[in-house]
């Protein structure tokens, strides 16, 4: 069973006793287990990112004509106040762990935005891809620390569910948009667009 | 010496008694600045003031005399568009009953143009789409009879405005499609997932009446368009990720595109590519195009434009390559040209520099460094 | 039961050679709105759980599940929203239920996912009435 099912069996398992739904990103905090996050304990990722070009999941070689901010991306961070965190590929916003957050948590007194939009980051650290949902926090006026635009496998406003400009607060009471945060689910099975 | 002491001391007796002679400045009336009648080289630059973002603004700025002629207010994540008749600006906003939290309330609020007074609004439902600036945010129909607004809650749909009577005449359910395309009196387009635009076609009273889906007219998954579409002279041009050029008609009952045409050779494909929050503009008349153009790769689409390229619609040939470092301008993020017979070319980036270009040579012809925070979108009366 | 799960392993076999499997189809797809526990936001987004196989008691019910905006306009190829779709079913459903009901197959999800519905609300709540009706059906206010 691939990892991804597993968050489903336990999820399916525990619908029953949840009567009413919570946050989405607090329940995913209950289904995620242990076995999920091993593989993103930063182990001298520097050697790793080494072996993990010779694998064949590996990303491809970033284009020839490459801008000097996409290749600081390409090399990635382990920072998660830097917008060259692996994890940010595709966040357009303000990062929450400037702001009194983490890179998947909100800041005290913000909320967790009901939705989100879902995709892929690769991690040069581990050569894998994760699947991970860029939530954004919601009910304060917005932060303005550390302002990040990165836009990988983004795309325009009608293709919903891959797109950043929209404020993923909208289905919030207090919609006001705040930060956003990157939270990883788990592996991916393979790169999608 | 002592004769040196006494010549200062008389040279300062005669200053000072110069300064005594003049007449005082006459007394102050404060007033109220009218705007002037309107230049040929006005814009107006909407300020998404990202970092506070509840503050947006929509500046109204000559082209000719470099000056700030005065302010629109524009909520939190607005959306703006001028009326077809350049009278009003309709802006689209949220506000929060205690600013940055508190209820929520969506309007449409009406700016007279000749005086930039408020002049009345029409509250919506709490759905309006909180996007970045785009044409498509709201439009009116052609003869002004509605008004529409994108709404995303996050399911799509459009309301359906008088802005005569100022009421809210239905809303329309738009199939998981988004934006509002307005075309003709009573024609609204919407871009959907698949590539393809939903056309909703309304009565007299603003209700629906038909709807078709057009043919498969952009590729989202490999080749997505932007939505933040140019008018040319019988519809929108739309520029690719990758740099084709879709030119849509709009004018028929439902929309028909033209064969697509690529801004790049096949050497620069997927190098040099479009980028920015207002990716191109077109002076109809002249038949020219101006793309802000980087390198860049797959998600470099918000990138600002190191070039400006500039393109002739009718032979697709490129004219000019003009690199804006030697304006001093930084990664150009938004285009917009003036329609006259001698434009001017507008350049925003995002650290709020905005230039003032001649349209036809490329010329620098002014540099306003701070014209407000973040320019996403100029719009042209 | 078996019978149910088979059908669906089926499919989850039939798409895994197209891209990958329901699984991230849902996770990459439907989520960010739906939930990871199908559950919607109320007022905002349709709950799934329970309610997907309610629908798909019915001709008029399964019609109307493929032609709504998040199936009718997904990027999803006919096989992987069918797939995606008996995969929610299955997981977030009840098991009784189940067994009686037939899941989607690629082809139902072509002949339907395109026509377009003139009114949402009033197919819904036509469907609604059908479905409390005839046996168990979301709540009025779906």
């Amino acid at each position: 069973m691939h990892r991804l099912d597993r968050i489903f069996e336990q999820s399916s398992r525990s619908l029953a006793q949840r009567t009413s739904r919570r946050s989405f990103v607090a329940v995913l905090g209950q289904i995620l287990t242990g076995s999920l996050l091993l593989p993103l304990l930063p182990i001298d990722r520097v050697s790793r990112a080494a072996a993990a070009s010779l694998e064949p999941d590996a990303a491809p070689p970033p284009p020839a004509h490459k801008s000097p901010a996409t290749a600081a991306h390409q090399a990635g961070s382990d920072d998660p106040q830097s917008c060259d965190y692996w994890k940010y590929c595709a966040i357009d916003g303000f990062l929450c762990s400037c702001c009194g957050g983490s890179s998947h948590s909100c800041p005290p007194g913000t909320a967790m935005s009901a939705v989100a939009w879902i995709g892929t980051c690769h991690n040069p650290g581990d050569g894998r891809d994760y699947i991970v949902t860029y939530n954004d926090c919601c009910g304060k006026t917005s932060c303005g620390n550390c302002g990040c635009n990165r836009n990988e496998r983004e795309r325009p406003l009608y293709r919903l569910l891959r797109n950043n400009d929209i404020n993923w607060c909208v289905a919030n009471a207090d919609s006001n948009y705040h930060c956003t945060v990157s939270v990883i689910l788990g592996l991916a099975e393979k790169d999608q667009k | 010496m002592r004769t040196l002491q006494f010549r200062a001391a008389l040279l300062a007796l005669l200053v000072n008694g110069g300064a005594f002679a003049a007449p005082p400045l006459a007394a102050e009336k404060l007033t109220v600045e009218p705007l002037p009648p309107p230049g040929p080289h006005w814009v107006y630059v909407v300020d998404e003031a990202f970092f506070n973002e509840i503050d947006a603004r929509v500046r109204l700025f000559d082209g000719d005399s470099y000056r700030h002629l005065g302010q629109i207010d524009a909520g939190f994540s607005p959306g703006v568009i001028e009326s077809p008749d350049g009278s009003t600006t309709a802006v689209t906003t949220t506000y929060y009953a205690r600013g940055g939290h508190g209820a929520r309330t969506d309007v449409v609020e009406f700016t007279d143009n000749s005086t930039l007074a408020t002049a009345g609004e029409i509250v919506l439902p709490p759905k309006r789409a909180q996007i970045p600036p785009t044409l498509f945010n709201l439009a009116y129909s052609t003869d002004a009879r509605f008004l529409y607004v994108s709404y995303i809650t996050p399911a799509g749909s459009f309301g359906v405005l008088d802005p005569k009577d100022k009421t809210v005449l239905d809303e329309i359910d738009t199939a998981g499609c988004v934006l509002v395309i307005a075309s003709g009196p009573n024609r609204v387009s919407s871009f959907c997932d698949s590539g393809r635009l939903l056309t909703v076609t309304l009565d007299s009273q603003g209700h629906e009446a038909a709807r078709a889906l057009s043919e498969v007219l952009f590729n989202p998954d490999d080749d997505p368009i932007f939505v933040q579409g140019v008018p040319t002279a019988n519809g929108y041009a739309f520029v690719s990720f990758l740099g084709q050029m879709h030119e849509v008609d709009f004018s028929g009952a439902q929309p028909s595109i033209h064969a697509p045409w690529s801004l790049v050779s096949a050497g620069e494909r997927g190098r040099w590519r479009p980028g920015g929050t207002q990716v191109a503009a077109i002076h109809r008349q002249l038949g020219r195009l101006y793309v802000p153009m980087h390198r860049g790769g797959e998600g470099s689409h918000k990138q600002g434009g190191s070039e400006i390229w500039v393109f002739d619609l009718n032979t697709h040939r490129r004219l000019a390559r003009w690199p804006m470092a030697a304006s001093h301008i930084g990664p150009v993020t938004a285009v917009q040209v003036s329609q006259d017979a001698s434009p001017v070319l507008f350049a925003g980036s995002d650290d709020g520099a905005v230039g003032v270009l001649d349209a036809l040579t490329g010329q620098l012809r002014h540099l306003d460094k701070n014209l407000g925070q973040t320019p996403w979108m100029f719009l042209s009366p | 039961m078996s019978r149910w799960r088979w059908s669906v392993s089926a499919l989850v076999l039939v798409s895994a050679s197209a891209v990958a499997s329901p699984t991230q189809d849902y996770v990459l797809n439907c989520m960010g709105c739906h939930g990871a526990t199908a559950e919607g936001v109320p007022g905002k987004v349709p709950p799934l759980a329970h309610t997907l196989l309610q629908f798909m008691r019915s001709p008029a019910g399964r019609s109307y599940v493929l032609r709504v905006p998040g199936a009718s306009n997904s990027r999803l190829s006919d096989v992987q929203l069918a797939a995606v779709l008996n995969w929610i079913a299955g997981n977030f459903g009840s098991v009784t239920l189940a067994v009686s009901t037939p899941p989607f197959t690629a082809q139902e999800v072509a002949a339907t996912r395109h026509t377009p519905m003139a009114s949402l609300r009033a197919t819904r709540r036509e469907v609604l009435k059908e479905l409390a009706a005839s046996g168990p059906a979301p709540s009025e206010d779906y």
